[in-house]
């Protein structure tokens, strides 16, 4: 069972990270104690459960599956899911994790791994966003990944979901961060951009393949989204949520914070003000947040060129009216004077040249010519 | 002595004639009811008996024998009695048997003699005149109701004892009268729900109104709240008046339904009617061995409206689906099948989500799965037999505020009018036909469009994403907005409002989520 050479280590680590991915702080006790995941794997068990007593339990369990795991299953096992693994000794490793104090031991992918040498930028935001965190999230994400930034995000519901598609629309690259193993598909009706995005950027997770997407894991995938990253966009956060866990992960890690403001007295606007208010950038468009950024666009210019708007009177008047958030056809009408026939009928227009959007029943937004 | 007489049984909506036949032979001393008959008629015989004898005419100790006839026919209902009493009485010779003749008589006794009410008498005369009988005799409660006829004398009668005495001096029969203008004239003014009362929403305003001037099914979606029972209760303020001819249809179904009181024997307002979310198929549909009308058949020529749409039953929705499309029902039981009309506007309400107030994301916390799972309890099927779909936003305390009155339902139902007398001018029929029921053909006969118009609806067809359902209901509902503007063609305005009317399909639901 002697493998000495650097694949053989990988194997280790392999075992390694498998075996506790979701204890990070355990990792980092045995590695100090024993040094190598190899050693750790020949240790005696004693010692092995000396290294945190109060975890016993856990640890004994880590040892009996020490006896069953079978090197070459497993390899076996990755390969045919189509899966790498890379471990924190591997050059591929991504640099950006390299000096956390909790990176992770090693990373489980499929696709890529976000380069190095090219600016990336998390977009992650509510689950449950408004039309206005949608329009707006994928606007940031479609321009940042048209200038050749890599847009990572989780996948989940809502802003995240928004974000990886305005970049792939953008033709950019995009990496999910997973809970689970990279293996599900979590939620499911995120499955066409699951699919895209192992072609154009990567799907990564700290979790082995095969582990379902569990509550505890979400916080701890958070610190690998943010340390993936040089900046942090928040779209979109109620008082209390997941994404402010994010953005204090971000701050640890050192990385920049940036909100984008909603209107006032919106719950969806609350968490984004506040992370303001304690000192995080102000985004406000894309181009400004590259600046803010020194991130150099690309030779990308197509989309800058302003369109020529060409809108009849009563026209302007409705779009003029118009915002990022949804208004219902009854405050349009009060706010133009129109009638609610002429209302919707410069709505329908205003639609079919893309101008506006509805986005509920007879509730319509401005829509942003992206 | 044999003796007969008519009366009528009621199956579905129409009555048919019972010929009531007796007996009085000698033997042991017998009541025998044959005929195929429920238990509620074979108890005839008792009511009969005592009745009888409690009027001062007891029956002799003899074999009497009843027959119903056809006797191949299930006849239901206590509307039997007093034609069995007459009959009965025939053959003993209290009265002359030839006083029977052209006689049909409906009723049911009590056991002092009183004569009690029955459901259906305006079916039954009806009939009768159809069948060329002259009088009909009928509780005097259901008399008015049966002189709503105009073929047939009805005289009506309310105790036993006033029967024997019509039978054997039929010279003194006072016919019952109903003034039908009268009856007509007296409701119009008496409608106290009136669209001036409904403050703002303006736009809710405007799709009923398109609504009911094509007979277009209508889905309003909005937190609870927010008026949508007090729009619904208001439509059938804004259809136009009934005619007596239609009046009489749908007062047929109330009336075999038991749902006429003495005091307004003609239905004179469009019916509203809004079973509770838990109704079952056979409330909606109608139901029973011989089946009364449901829900659906008693809002013929007015609304059915059905409060918290993804609250009912699936199966309860699912029957709407063959009456939505050829405005009848048919229902199937052992004893035959029946048709009953069910020619109605359906205005349906629901929450956005379940917690009502997406997508005011303040108020909702609903995920987009739990908004779409809501969505999910109503099939395609039926959001396709929906032409108009619309918002009802939350008011604010402002708008309930503004003292401004609405435009009232009089101003409303003058245009809708028009826009029905342009209906039934451009398609011909006797019967009314309205664009909401042109088939894919006709609409596109109906609704043609000049380059301008189309150039439109392909543009929309990409952009919006419309199915080919959605299109020709998109035409339909452009149509009747022609009509309303009173435009011979089809204008890309009226397409362009349309369009903000087109009505949900699942997929769209959540574009915006």
């Amino acid at each position: 069972m002697e493998k000495q050479s650097r694949e053989g280590m990988e194997e280790y680590w392999h075992w390694f990270c498998a075996s506790l991915f979701s204890e990070p702080s355990l990792e980092k006790k045995l590695l100090k104690r024993f040094g190598t995941p190899m050693a750790v794997f020949h240790a005696a068990e004693e010692e092995i459960r000396m290294v945190s007593p109060r975890n016993e339990k856990k640890l004994s369990a880590f040892c009996a599956g020490r006896k069953r795991w079978n090197f070459s299953q497993e390899r076996e096992r990755l390969a045919r899911l189509g899966i790498r693994f890379v471990s924190m000794e591997q050059e591929e490793y991504p640099s950006r994790l390299k000096g956390l104090t909790d990176a992770p031991c090693g990373l489980f992918f499929r696709g890529t791994l976000p380069s190095d040498d090219r600016p990336a930028v998390a977009i992650v935001g509510a689950r449950n966003c408004s039309a206005y965190g949608n329009s707006v999230s994928y606007w940031f994400a479609k321009e940042l990944a048209g200038q050749g930034v890599q847009i990572i995000s989780g996948m989940a519901r809502g802003i995240d979901g928004t974000s990886h598609r305005g970049a792939l629309a953008a033709g950019g690259e995009t990496y999910a961060v997973l809970a689970g193993g990279v293996d599900r598909c979590y939620p499911e009706e995120n499955r066409d951009i699951y699919m895209e995005m192992e072609k154009k950027g990567g799907l990564i997770s700290e979790s082995p393949p095969g582990i379902r997407p569990l509550t505890f894991l979400f916080p701890l995938r958070n610190r690998i989204l943010s340390g993936l990253a040089d900046a942090v966009l928040i779209i979109e956060a109620k008082e209390k949520s997941g994404s402010l866990i994010t953005a204090d992960c971000a701050l640890e890690q050192g990385r920049d914070v940036y909100a984008v403001p909603g209107p006032l007295g919106e719950a969806l606007s609350e968490g984004c003000h506040n992370l303001i208010r304690q000192g995080a950038g102000l985004a406000v468009s894309p181009e400004k947040l590259m600046e803010d950024l020194m991130i150099l666009p690309g030779i990308n210019m197509k989309n800058v060129q302003k369109n020529k708007i060409t809108l009849e009177r009563s026209e302007y008047l409705v779009y003029s009216c118009l915002r990022l958030q949804a208004q219902n056809l009854g405050e349009i009408c009060e706010a133009t004077q129109l009638s609610p026939q002429d209302a919707l009928r410069i709505l329908a227009k205003l639609q079919l040249k893309g101008y506006a959007k509805e986005v509920s029943r007879n509730y319509y937004a401005a829509a942003k010519k992206l | 002595m044999f003796s007969k007489v008519w009366s009528a049984g009621i199956g579905g909506v129409d009555a048919y004639p019972v010929r009531v036949e007796a007996d009085v032979s000698d033997g042991l001393p017998q009541f025998l009811l044959v005929g195929y008959l429920a238990s509620e008629v074979k108890e005839a015989g008792d009511r009969v008996r005592t009745a009888l004898k409690n009027v001062g005419c007891p029956l002799p100790a003899k074999r009497i024998t009843v027959n119903l006839a056809p006797a191949s026919v299930r006849k239901a209902g206590t509307r039997f009695d007093l034609a069995v009493a007459a009959a009965v009485l025939a053959s003993i010779q209290k009265i002359p048997a030839e006083n029977l003749e052209g006689l049909m008589i409906a009723g049911e006794l009590s056991l002092s003699g009183q004569v009690l009410g029955i459901p259906g008498v305006l079916a039954l005369t009806e009939a009768a005149g159809e069948a060329g009988v002259k009088r009909c005799i009928v509780p005097a409660v259901n008399a008015r109701e049966g002189a709503l006829i105009q073929k047939t004398e009805v005289i009506g009668v309310s105790d036993l004892a006033e029967l024997i005495e019509l039978l054997r001096h039929p010279e003194k029969g006072i016919p019952a009268t109903a003034d039908t203008g009268e009856l007509l004239e007296r409701h119009a003014s008496e409608e106290k729900e009136d669209f001036s009362q409904i403050r703002g929403q303006k736009a809710i305003r405007r799709a009923a109104e398109i609504a009911a001037a094509g007979m277009h099914n209508l889905l309003m979606i909005g937190p609870p709240g927010s008026g949508k029972t007090m729009i619904a209760r208001r439509i059938p303020g804004i259809l136009p008046g009934m005619t007596l001819e239609e009046s009489l249809k749908i007062t047929k179904i109330y009336s075999v339904a038991g749902l006429l009181t003495p005091e307004s024997p003609l239905l004179t307002r469009r019916p509203f009617r809004a079973p509770h979310h838990t109704t079952t198929a056979e409330a909606l549909a109608g139901g029973g061995r011989l089946p009364l009308p449901g829900e659906i058949s008693l809002s013929t020529g007015g609304i059915l409206f059905l409060d918290e749409l993804p609250e009912f039953r699936r199966s309860a929705l699912e029957i709407l689906r063959q009456p939505l499309e050829e405005h009848r029902i048919c229902i199937s039981r052992t004893a035959g099948t029946y048709v009953f009309p069910a020619d109605f506007m359906l205005v349906a309400a629901m929450n956005p989500c379940s917690c009502g107030c997406y997508p005011d994301r303040n108020h909702c916390s609903c995920s987009p799965r739990e908004i779409a799972r809501y969505l999910g309890r109503l099939s395609q099927p039926l959001l396709d037999r929906i032409d108009l779909c619309i918002q009802v936003p939350k008011l604010s305390y402002e708008e309930l505020q503004k003292g401004k009155e609405n435009e009232n339902s009089a101003a409303i139902r003058k245009r809708v009018e028009e826009a029905h007398r342009i209906q039934k001018e451009r398609f011909g029929g006797e019967n009314a036909c309205f664009n909401s029921r042109l088939g894919i053909r006709d609409t596109e006969y109906f609704c043609r469009l000049g380059i301008a118009e189309k150039k439109l609806l392909k543009q929309a067809f990409e952009k919006l994403s419309l199915s080919a359902r959605a299109y020709h209901r998109l035409l339909r509902v452009s149509r009747t907005i022609a009509d309303l503007a009173g435009e011979e063609r089809v204008l890309e305005e009226h397409i362009l409002e349309a369009l903000g009317y087109r009505p949900l399909e699942r997929s769209e639901w959540l574009r915006g989520v």
